[in-house]
């Protein structure tokens, strides 16, 4: 009987969507494995050092960080996406949009924006040194701390959280919070009784992302000095030259991951519900009043500040010192540099992402599941040790696809495929494939699968139903998608550095040129460019968003 | 052989260790409605889904109007098999009109026999007027009717209900009820229906089959 | 109809991998480097370079508007690139690579990744310290880790060594960054390949036990930091004080101009330098031009340009230095390999990790 099964579902697997998902998998996978493989080395004598003085202390000091980060997150993220879906107040619909803009600043930029303006040359201090006459102590002024970390991260990063929430708690929580209203609960009450329950699988889908770009960043860390798991791996790799030990370091960074994973599984696993009809009417905001609306006005104002309007004004204020050095032609080239990457890439993603969600969610089989979190592991990996994965891969296809190289006539050259963008925009699916595909797995999770049998029992296949049914239904998550790869591919570093091909810049190299340099006044206006075009995506994205609820 | 048959069917859900359905026989003649009775968790549900083929089974065999679609080494995928399907809660498509709705599963007609079969869909349920709705703009007993039209509208060689009346107010059912027949009735369809109400059974059904867990 | 569906399952499979080829191949295009073997067709040279001035960029456009011979730039963290290096082995396109750093330098000859330079205009220019004993990488600037004081707080005559910052006398008021900093890294080992490790691992406890505050910030951060009255004294690079003094902020300009340099260890051991060095790839295909590219490297023009741009001290003698650095007059250096930088690396790593120097 089970033979009988397993033939079908074998001949199944020749369905192309089925094909496509275990093709996109593996090729993400094989740098995952080169990198994990390294676990069963044998570790060498650099091993013992590395145990005793670095890894207790840096995976501490790692877990607090992002223990530290996730609360912070959570708390303003959902506070926030609660706000702006169940109440109006002053400036509502700004702050709608305008608390994702967050997102458009990279962590190392704000970092080094924060950390100068707070400086003893900055504003903030010549203010008070000039205007009021004071010489304060450093220490209230210290940003380049491990608080001062939670607070860079917290700031740019809990748009994940605020995006994810917000969307669902506006489509779907109408029905919930409307009964507890009845119910007589108090705001307070509703907002820990039900919205914090219902939205967990929001929230949990915010957080890891946040989780992992904590664990994965470098920029913030090193300049602030704050010794991490991934200081960890890079002092081994630049200090100890031992990179065998770094990315064994990685491979256990990756295991942990894949064990937040499962317990990332665990606890949306038993709280998969859809809504029960197919009436999901969108939640219908309260107006406030008087002191609360001047609260909650007040309070996204705060937040808006802190984590967009200040360092964009300390930019722009920079960038009027420096523009005339700075500025020329090249700026355009390095612009059509940074879009037409990341769009090509961002295309990518979204359709992989989307196939493999898709032949996930339809067959709910362990390969499936497990695949589908694998592929998504990419996002907690320290660029540079994905880039040598990747690069690894590369230079070996081209060392087997040489014999082609000749036969098409391009002479003795050698690297191809390892010196072309194709590297580098591989690298970046690898990377960011979790972004794309957390929304659209929620997109479909929030859909569930009844339209989609509805349509196959009216005759429809699984590609036009894909298209005719799927694709319309979870437009606004392929939508969110895009919107977080386009704009993570953005600012990305490490993977751009190492993996482009000859003479290629994108503005996020150009900052780091600059900034790497601690020349923070010339990388205003790269910095600010990269702000600007996370800044039209994610301002076409809200209009689409509305356009959609408005019909 | 009957028009539909169902031989020896087993089923259990992955990592279930009972099993929902084992060897389960059952057969009907054309035009035949048959009720399915039971209390939930039965498996009534799963027995639709499984004909539908959303679901698959361990072993054994379903024919409908003499074609074999779960065989031996036999998968034939939803979409071909020539099943209607009213789902519980409808599942009409939110993007789409009604009229949309209703010729979603006409792809393979020409534009003019698609135009045609609506317009007798429309009359047979009798929502003329309604084609440019929303489907949340519908009440619920229109809402059902769409669904009906929507899964009769293919010509399929058997029609599956589960609990279409489970969202519907009690003075509403009555009347639904007697409609519905009628509908069948003049389609001349053969249907399997899934409920726990003894009424819808007396009012609608030829015949009666009960379901136990596990049998 | 089974069939029709099956086609359709992989027509999306094939398009979706057409886009991949299709954008990839586009994409990568316009930017391949070097059809150019070095046959008859556009003369280049390709670089892989971990140094990411501004100025670096200017000497390539100039080179190329001197030869006709183009440039090609990969960027990248000299580790990493050495990596890539190492890993492409015999079809690499790069031709040169570029990095601050002796030991990294070292690292790279070591990995088996350059060979010799053999240019006689190069030998006369650049000073015999100043390059790999077997030439496999030539030096083209040099920096010095010295000791920065508030103008203010701090008399010169205070001042004196290195050793003499781990004392007593100067507890609470040392300012130093991380020792994820490869400036620290190559300070230390510069210490143990002088004194040996034991001494090298006291200074370091000193230091540590003399910082007026956990490491943090970049070397630019340190002199802020004296100016705020957070310590009294740093260590930092030499052309930070340059960039300090000419910023574009008048408030770093301040800052630049109330600190003072220090040379320490005139008499005993010498000022601690680094090396900014270019090697040659072992398999470089376009060898002459690169070669070429070295000498123009080295030459009075390209060095001055490079010292009056960055505050780096030249290796050729002839550049013109800007006057900030003709103010500090002549120093003594460490006369160390700067070998030792790279082969005492680790050791000097294992001891910031013992000592606690975060």
């Amino acid at each position: 009987m089970y033979r009988q099964t397993f033939r079908r579902s074998f001949a199944r697997i020749r369905n192309g969507w089925v094909a496509l998902s275990l093709l996109g998998v593996a090729a993400v996978l094989l740098p995952n494995l080169y990198i994990l493989l390294n676990l069963f080395h044998q570790p060498n004598e650099n091993w013992q050092h590395i145990r005793e003085y670095m890894l207790k202390d840096y995976v501490l000091q790692s877990l607090w960080l992002v223990l530290c980060t996730g609360i912070c997150t959570v708390l303003i993220g959902v506070t926030l996406a609660w706000l702006v879906s169940a109440y109006d107040f002053p400036l509502k619909r700004f702050f709608r949009w305008a608390l994702i803009l967050p997102l458009a600043i990279p962590p190392y930029i704000a970092a080094y924006t924060y950390s100068t303006m707070f400086s003893y040359t900055g504003a903030i201090q010549k203010f008070f040194r000039y205007q009021l006459g004071m010489t304060v102590d450093q220490k209230y002024f210290d940003v380049m701390s491990v608080k001062g970390a939670v607070f860079i991260f917290t700031m740019f990063l809990f748009p994940y959280v605020y995006l994810i929430t917000k969307a669902f708690l506006e489509r779907q929580s109408a029905a919930y919070i409307e009964s507890a209203r009845l119910l007589g609960k108090n705001s307070l009450q509703i907002f820990f009784q039900v919205v914090l329950p219902i939205s967990r699988s929001a929230i949990i889908g915010g957080v890891s992302l946040v989780v992992f770009e904590v664990l994965s960043d470098y920029g913030v860390t090193s300049y602030f000095g704050i010794p991490t798991f991934s200081t960890a791996i890079f002092q081994t790799w630049f200090g100890m030259y031992d990179l065998d030990s770094a990315v064994r370091l990685a491979a256990l960074l990756m295991t942990g991951i894949i064990g937040l994973f499962l317990l990332e599984k665990l606890l949306r696993s038993r709280v998969k519900f859809h809504s029960s009809t197919s009436k999901t009417r969108p939640l219908k905001p309260i107006k406030l009043g008087g002191l609360s609306a001047a609260a909650a006005f007040l309070f996204c104002l705060a937040i808006f500040s802190c984590a967009f309007l200040i360092p964009f004004v300390q930019l722009v204020a920079w960038a009027k010192l420096s523009y005339q050095d700075v500025v020329n032609r090249t700026f355009i080239q390095l612009t059509f540099n940074t879009l037409s990457v990341a769009v090509i890439a961002t295309v990518v993603i979204v359709v992989l992402a989307a196939v493999v969600a898709n032949v996930s969610r339809i067959r709910e089989s362990f390969f499936s599941e497990v695949a589908a979190k694998l592929i998504a592991m990419g996002y907690s990996i320290p660029g540079a040790v994905i880039a040598i994965g990747v690069l690894s891969v590369f230079i070996s296809l081209d060392q087997q696809l040489s014999g082609l190289y000749s036969l098409l006539g391009w002479g003795e050259k050698k690297l191809v495929l390892s010196l072309s963008l194709v590297m580098l925009v591989f690298a970046y699916v690898i990377r960011f494939l979790a972004v794309g595909f957390n929304p659209i797995e929620a997109g479909f999770e929030k859909v569930g699968k009844q339209y989609y049998e509805a349509s196959r029992m009216l005759g429809l296949g699984m590609t036009r139903t894909f298209f005719r049914v799927d694709l319309p239904m979870i437009r606004g998550a392929v939508l969110s998608a895009s919107i977080l790869a386009f704009v993570e591919i953005t600012k990305e570093l490490p993977l751009t550095l190492l993996l482009r091909p000859f003479n290629f810049e994108t503005l996020a190299t150009k900052t780091y040129q600059y900034a790497n340099d601690e020349q923070i006044i010339e990388a205003s206006i790269p910095s600010l460019l990269i702000i600007g075009i996370s800044m039209i995506s994610v301002l076409l994205f809200h209009r689409v968003g509305e356009e959609k609820q408005e019909r | 052989m009957n028009f539909f048959e169902i031989r020896d069917l087993s089923f259990r859900y992955q990592n279930a260790k009972e099993w929902t359905m084992q060897n389960f026989n059952l057969s009907i003649s054309q035009g035949q409605i048959v009720g399915v009775l039971g209390r939930s968790g039965s498996g009534k549900s799963t027995l639709l889904r499984l004909i539908a083929g959303l679901e698959e089974p361990a072993g054994g065999t379903i024919t409908i109007a003499g074609v074999a679609v779960v065989g031996q080494q036999k998968f034939v995928e939803p979409e071909e098999r020539g099943v209607g399907m009213v789902f519980q809660d409808y599942a009409l498509f939110p993007h789409i009109t009604v009229s949309q709705n209703i010729v979603f599963g006409l792809h393979r007609l020409s534009r003019a026999e698609r135009a045609k079969r609506l317009d007798e869909m429309l009359e047979l349920v009798q929502l003329r007027g309604y084609e440019r709705r929303y489907p949340h703009e519908l009440s619920g007993g229109q809402q059902q009717r769409v669904a009906l039209a929507r899964a009769l509208a293919p010509k399929p060689a058997i029609l599956l209900m589960d609990e279409p009346f489970s969202n519907l107010d009690a003075d509403l059912k009555g009347k639904i009820r007697q409609e519905l027949k009628e509908i069948l009735n003049r389609a001349k369809m053969t249907c399997i229906f899934v409920t726990h109400d003894n009424e819808d059974v007396d009012a609608i059904c030829d015949r009666v089959v009960y379901m136990e867990a596990g049998g | 109809m089974g069939k029709k569906r099956m086609i359709s399952g992989w027509l999306v499979a094939v398009l979706a991998a057409g886009l991949l080829a299709g954008c990839g191949s586009q994409a990568g295009e316009g930017t391949a480097p070097a059809e150019d073997q070095g046959t008859n067709k556009e003369q280049a040279v390709n670089v892989y370079t971990a140094r990411h001035y501004e100025s670096d960029d200017k000497l390539f456009e100039m080179f190329t508007a001197k030869t006709g011979i183009k440039v090609n730039v990969v960027k990248g963290k000299a580790e990493e690139l050495i990596e890539r290096l190492k890993r492409e082995g015999e079809s690499t396109e790069a031709d040169l690579f570029i990095t601050v750093d002796g030991g990294v330098l070292n690292t790279a000859k070591e990995a088996g990744v350059l060979q010799p330079i053999q240019s006689e205009a190069v030998d006369q220019r650049v000073p015999k310290q100043l390059r790999d004993k077997d030439n496999q990488w030539v030096g083209i600037s040099t920096r010095a880790r010295v000791i920065v004081y508030s103008k203010e707080r701090v008399k010169p005559e205070q001042l004196s060594t290195y050793e003499d910052l781990a004392t007593d006398k100067w507890k609470g008021k040392v300012l130093v960054r991380s020792s994820t900093s490869l400036y620290n890294q190559s300070l230390l080992a510069s210490f143990i390949e002088l004194g040996g490790e034991q001494q090298a691992e006291e200074w370091a406890k000193g230091i540590v036990s003399n910082m007026a505050r956990k490491p943090e910030g970049a070397d630019r951060d340190q002199a802020k930091a004296i100016v705020a009255g957070v310590g009294d004294v740093a260590i930092m690079n030499t052309y930070y004080v340059g960039l300090l003094v000419n910023s574009k902020d008048p408030e770093e300009v301040k800052v630049g101009e109330s600190i003072g340099v220090f040379f320490p260890n005139q008499q005993t051991t010498g000022t601690h330098i680094n090396v900014s060095g270019v090697g040659l790839t072992k398999h470089s295909k376009n060898k002459e031009n690169a070669v070429k590219l070295i000498e123009f490297l080295t030459d009075k023009e390209a060095q001055t340009l490079l010292t009056q741009a960055n505050y780096e001290f030249p290796v050729n003698a002839e550049a013109d230095m800007p006057e900030l650095l003709k103010s500090w007059g002549e120093f003594k250096a460490q006369e160390i390999d700067f070998a030792a930088l790279g082969t005492h690396n680790k050791k000097a790593l294992e001891i910031f990790n013992k000592v606690g120097w975060k």
